[in-house]
């Protein structure tokens, strides 16, 4: 029996006054385990992502990690000490370096240590040949193979992904889902993934969630 | 460390509220001065000049008005539908006026058109005329000064409209077209309505630089809010009054402001609205194409070329005595350095502050900023005032019994008036440099173990380069320009290029005030070249 290693608890969560976006949410993550969040647009999937990462603080509730307390009543730790990676839709990588260079960007250690890391990963993600390419010159689906690269290079114990292949076309998003889903299994990484299609969710997750009037139910 | 940690935190928290402090009081002390006692010398000035003021800036405003409207207005529309001879570098180059201060255009224009200018000299010669007779009419009155005014800072009417004339719609105009109306009409009935938020946001600009110069209208001798400050001040040495005076001019210039912001805010509002299609350019020859060059080449000769060639004719007489003494030099060094504490404190600061916004840093944070930016639009004149009386209640009650030194006189005054008037040009590069910097980026690499500090100097900063520069250069141009701030509060015997022209001017000693004017606009260019690239980049639905 797998441990959990994120917990969610009673999280609730609004935007400044706004109409309560989350409420009393209640979730757990196992080692390894891959979790999909399902739901329209605007139904606040981002936010909970957004709240386990630590770019927002929840209205109520507490956030455990790693059997360590990342949120709660008088605790919060900030994004950058949480050690949970991020992977978006818009890929967001930094324009001003090349693709080597973006995924040694959360690297620590020394010079060797990063570069031979962050080949390793572009390796397992197929995008070692546009290694010292800029982001500009890439395509969507390259983009996307190195910002997950970069997610995955720290090896956290666990990524979270915001609608990360919807921007593909419906072939590189199906090897790409793979390269992911085998890459996450054979690392042992855990993962929630935000997406709004039923079946993208059935291949990539073990446990599927849906997100409803501020409320969650499990539905696979 | 934690106590490193706490006070640091503090000092972001603490900086921008104390400097907005700095800021305000001195403002807040010329307004105060309305509730405080009136002399003789305003009794004077209230029954004997005041009405004269108000008077000439009312004539001052509306013609300039009129004619930079008919310039800016109509060099944009004709820019943004139509192609006609020279066009491609005539479209960049009429906001070339802009580097020349209204000043230095009129100390060319009497050096031009006076009894024996060199316009008046050359007309003379060509037609054989009599010596005493003078072919172009007096410039040195309120319609010369209009015309300087307006033949300067046109380019801020063309730069608004022809954003929104760019912004239009095909649509729009095909619509009006449907609807029967010709080229006239379409101008008059359509097009301008429609940029009537882009023109007023312009206008106001134009009226708030015309109601702020001093050095043009003291030329002239026409008597404005400005020169009466100066005189009161300098002539009475009376600084209560010119406070008043200063108050009076504060409020108009306030409500200018506000205007243009309202107005501002309604152009992108009108942008948002429609459906964009870009605009089809009618292609115009023979007579048609030279009036349009005509129309558009006039204000680019008056407010740049020929203020240009009549620098160079003076300083070709003397060039290595002029352009090297060192009278010249130590004007240019002092410049420089001023240009250069101001233009790195005000990009520091606008990092620092936009940086804070940027990860939340609360509404005070960006009311502050707001604060800050209005400084750009008060006259350098109301801001030196301000800061004299300042430092003299600082002075009077602190530094000079306790530290031994006077604040009134020393560069810390000038400097203060620099960041004032300047902060707002680096806010807003640096603020855009911000925007064009996804939020995502800030949320991966905070989620890649980066912290804030570490995003701003391996993230913002390298994106940001082409920003922080041009913040720093638009600063420096600034500083080099300004002039009644510069008059006042520099330390004896401080010139700068501005102050050194000021001065030859006024002992009529054009050759030199050449070289440093020269200097001026040439370095007043740097910014028109990055607003030509502006320009040029703007166009929605541009591949």
């Amino acid at each position: 029996m797998k441990r959990d290693l994120l917990v969610l608890k009673n999280i609730s969560f609004e935007y400044e006054s706004d109409k309560e976006i989350l409420s009393e949410i209640n979730l757990s993550l196992k080692e390894g385990e891959i979790i999909g969040i399902l739901g329209p647009s605007g139904i606040g999937k981002s936010s909970l992502l957004r709240l386990i990462t630590g770019l927002e603080k929840p209205k109520t509730g507490e956030i455990f990690y790693n059997n360590e307390t990342l949120c709660g009543e008088k605790i919060f730790v900030p994004p950058n000490k949480r050690g949970i990676g991020l992977v978006l839709q818009e890929k967001a990588l930094f324009p001003h370096l090349n693709s080597l260079e973006n995924v040694k960007f959360g690297l620590r250690g020394s010079k060797a240590s990063k570069e031979a890391q962050a080949i390793k990963f572009l390796k397992l993600l197929k995008a070692e040949k546009f290694a010292k390419t800029y982001p500009n010159s890439l395509s969507g689906g390259e983009q996307q193979r190195v910002a997950i690269a970069r997610a995955l290079a720290p090896e956290p114990k666990t990524v979270l992904l915001d609608e990360p292949f919807s921007s593909l076309d419906t072939d590189l998003r199906r090897d790409l889902r793979n390269d992911t889903r085998d890459l996450f299994k054979e690392t042992n990484t855990s993962s929630i993934i935000v997406t709004h299609e039923l079946e993208e969710a059935k291949v990539f997750c073990d446990r599927i969630y849906k997100l409803e009037n501020a409320n969650i139910k499990e539905i696979f | 460390m934690a106590l490193l940690n706490q006070f640091l935190k503090n000092m972001f928290r603490f900086a921008p509220l104390i400097f907005l402090i700095i800021l305000i009081t001195p403002l807040v002390l010329v307004l105060l001065s309305l509730f405080g006692e009136y002399n003789d010398n305003w009794n004077h000035l209230y029954n004997y000049v005041l009405p004269n003021y108000v008077v000439n800036s009312i004539l001052l405003i509306l013609g300039v008005s009129v004619l930079s409207t008919i310039l800016g207005v109509g060099t944009a529309w004709l820019m943004t539908n139509f192609d006609f001879a020279n066009k491609s570098w005539l479209e960049w180059a009429v906001i070339l006026p802009l580097a020349v201060p209204p000043y230095i255009l009129a100390y060319t224009f009497t050096g031009l058109f006076d009894s024996y200018g060199s316009a008046n000299e050359l007309v003379k010669t060509l037609f054989t005329l009599d010596e005493n007779y003078a072919f172009f009419p007096n410039v040195r009155n309120i319609f010369g000064a209009i015309i300087v005014f307006a033949f300067t800072l046109y380019p801020y009417i063309y730069l608004t409209t022809r954003m929104a004339f760019i912004n239009q719609s095909r649509s729009l105009i095909e619509a009006g077209k449907l609807l029967g109306f010709n080229n006239w009409a379409l101008f008059f009935r359509l097009a301008v309505p429609l940029v009537r938020p882009a023109l007023i946001a312009g206008l106001a600009l134009v009226i708030m630089e015309t109601l702020s110069d001093f050095g043009a209208v003291e030329h002239f001798a026409v008597q404005t809010f400005t020169t009466g400050i100066f005189r009161t001040w300098f002539g009475m040495y009376d600084l209560n009054t010119a406070m008043q005076l200063s108050s009076i001019l504060m409020i108009f210039i306030v409500f200018f402001i506000l205007i243009e912001r309202y107005e501002r805010n309604r152009m992108s509002f009108t942008y948002a609205g429609s459906t964009f299609k870009k605009t089809s350019k009618k292609k115009l020859r023979g007579f048609k194409s030279l009036c349009a060059f005509v129309f558009c080449f006039s204000p680019l000769f008056i407010g740049f070329i020929l203020p240009i060639i009549e620098l160079t004719n003076w300083a070709i007489f003397y060039p290595s005595e002029y352009f090297f003494s060192t009278n010249i030099l130590n004007s240019l060094f002092n410049t420089a350095t001023m240009g250069l504490i101001a233009g790195i404190i005000c990009t520091i600061f606008a990092l620092f502050i936009n940086f804070l916004n940027r990860f939340g840093g609360g509404n005070f944070l960006k009311l502050s900023s707001q604060f800050l930016s209005l400084g750009y639009a008060l006259p350098g004149l109301v801001l030196a005032v301000g800061i004299i009386q300042f430092f003299s209640l600082i002075d009077n009650n602190l530094t000079k019994y306790f530290l031994g030194f006077s604040l009134v006189g020393s560069l810390l005054g000038l400097v203060l008036a620099y960041i004032i008037k300047a902060y707002a040009l680096a806010n807003n590069t640096i603020e855009s440099g911000f925007q064009r910097i996804s939020n995502s980026i800030d949320d991966v690499s905070l989620s890649l173990n980066g912290s804030k500090l570490k995003i701003f100097f391996k993230v913002h900063m390298p994106l940001m380069k082409t920003s922080i520069f041009t913040s720093f250069l638009l600063v420096i141009s600034e500083v080099i320009k300004e002039l009644p701030a510069t008059l006042i509060l520099r330390p004896f015997n401080f010139d700068t290029l501005a102050v050194t022209t000021y001065i030859y001017a006024a002992e009529e000693r054009m050759y030199e005030a050449a070289s440093p004017a020269i200097m001026i606009v040439l370095t007043g260019l740097i910014p028109i070249i990055f607003l030509s690239q502006l320009i040029r980049d703007s166009r929605p639905g541009k591949s």
